[in-house]
């Protein structure tokens, strides 16, 4: 096997088995069993709502389960590999062929990839890590009537709520701005807004 | 209700002893700006000239912070108002003097009673700066902008006395995050125009 471009590492043995075993497949069932990898792909968190659509998968169409999931491990190693590495479609053909997938199958499956690849991509930009993400901003604002000290005051006041998201928590700062300091805040945040448009 | 008590304003003519004019000025704003639990140390260091006893320094001290505090609180503004706190027989050119000392302090003691007045934690200061994330271990080559935002927030002055707490913390924006945050402020401006055109 040559260079292979979503991986640098060996491939498991398995995976030259799973392939053939793949090509087996008519092109309807082939077409189904990635529409439901695809569907996994990009809402990673319906494990279960997956692994139902492959057992009936499964049952539909006479095979067992246990095979089905190894075909179905072997499989993903490619898309999750191609994700990381910005791979084009013609790269995700290239290496399905390398591995033993047939070429129908394999332009097949780089055809799903190029149509899925801005979504799975944003999704795994979403999953980079972010220090102390900003989650929410409440706010509000009202007038200081008088305290101890001054019997009347009349004075704006801001407040603001920020769920900031540290590790695996959200904790709640509170913050209080002057009038001045708000409309300072809100010239800088354009500013940031600016800068960042220019990167984009 | 009487800006002091009888003994109180006894109390001030102390005041006639003081070496200077400046004395008593340097007096009143030590006075005003103490907190209630500070004047006798307060006392203790400022009138040895002034008084016969420490108990006589402790009641000028305690009467010049709450006739200062009196005036501040009720934003008195205009002479003849402060002038009409002191009773009759009160001494004529002490009366003008701390009338004068007074006016002439009244913003500032304003503004620093403002600035102690309790709060939720302040924001003192904010600094930010834009990173372009080129590499992570979900993608191994990208170009994301990302923004840092250190807001420097005080504990409530009050609870800290002299040495206010002040903590940063550092918060990261995405671009949409941003774009939402903004979309807030616009608005929170928008309603804060409403508010002052009314």
């Amino acid at each position: 096997m040559g260079l292979l471009n979503f991986t640098r590492d060996p491939v498991p043995e398995a995976v030259s088995g799973d392939m053939h075993n793949l090509n087996q497949l008519s092109a309807q069932q082939f077409s189904e069993l990635t529409e439901v990898l695809f569907r996994f792909l990009t809402e990673p968190k319906e494990v279960e709502r997956f692994l139902a659509q492959l057992s009936d998968f499964a049952t539909m169409n006479k095979i067992s389960l246990g095979p089905l999931k190894n075909i179905v491990k072997s499989i993903l190693l490619v898309p999750n590999g191609a994700l990381k590495r910005n791979l084009s479609s013609e790269q995700v053909k290239a290496d399905f062929i390398a591995l033993g997938l047939s070429e129908e199958k394999a332009s097949y499956f780089a055809e799903q990839w190029k149509v899925n690849s801005p979504t799975l991509t944003r999704l795994a930009v979403g999953q980079t890590l972010m220090i102390n993400q900003l989650i929410d901003m409440e706010w509000k604002f009202g007038v200081t009537a008088g305290s101890s000290e001054l019997e009347k005051v009349g004075s704006i006041f801001l407040q603001l709520k920020l769920v900031i998201k540290k590790g695996s928590q959200l904790e709640n700062v509170y913050v209080e701005l002057t009038l001045p300091q708000f409309y300072s805040f809100l010239h800088e945040m354009e500013r940031v807004k600016t800068s960042l448009e220019s990167f984009s | 209700m009487a800006a002091l008590r009888e003994e109180e304003f006894a109390a001030l003519q102390s005041l006639l002893k003081a070496p200077s004019k400046d004395a008593v000025r340097q007096l009143c704003q030590e006075c005003f700006s103490s907190p209630p639990a500070a004047l006798r140390p307060l006392a203790q260091r400022a009138c040895p000239g002034l008084a016969a006893d420490p108990e006589e320094a402790e009641q000028l001290v305690s009467a010049l912070h709450n006739l200062t505090r009196h005036v501040v609180y009720r934003g008195l503004t205009r002479a003849e108002d402060i002038l009409s706190l002191f009773p009759e027989n009160f001494h004529q050119n002490l009366k003008n003097l701390l009338t004068k000392i007074i006016l002439e302090n009244i913003s500032a003691w304003r503004n620093e009673a403002q600035a102690s007045q309790i709060s939720l934690p302040r924001l003192v200061d904010m600094d930010w700066r834009v990173d372009i994330k080129t590499s992570s271990d979900s993608i191994i080559r990208m170009a994301v902008p990302t923004c840092l935002l250190q807001l420097k927030i005080q504990e409530d002055a009050a609870l800290c006395g002299n040495n206010p707490v002040v903590s940063a913390l550092t918060v990261e924006l995405s671009k949409e995050t941003l774009d939402t945050m903004l979309e807030g402020l616009g608005r929170i401006r928008d309603q804060l125009s409403a508010v002052a055109n009314k």
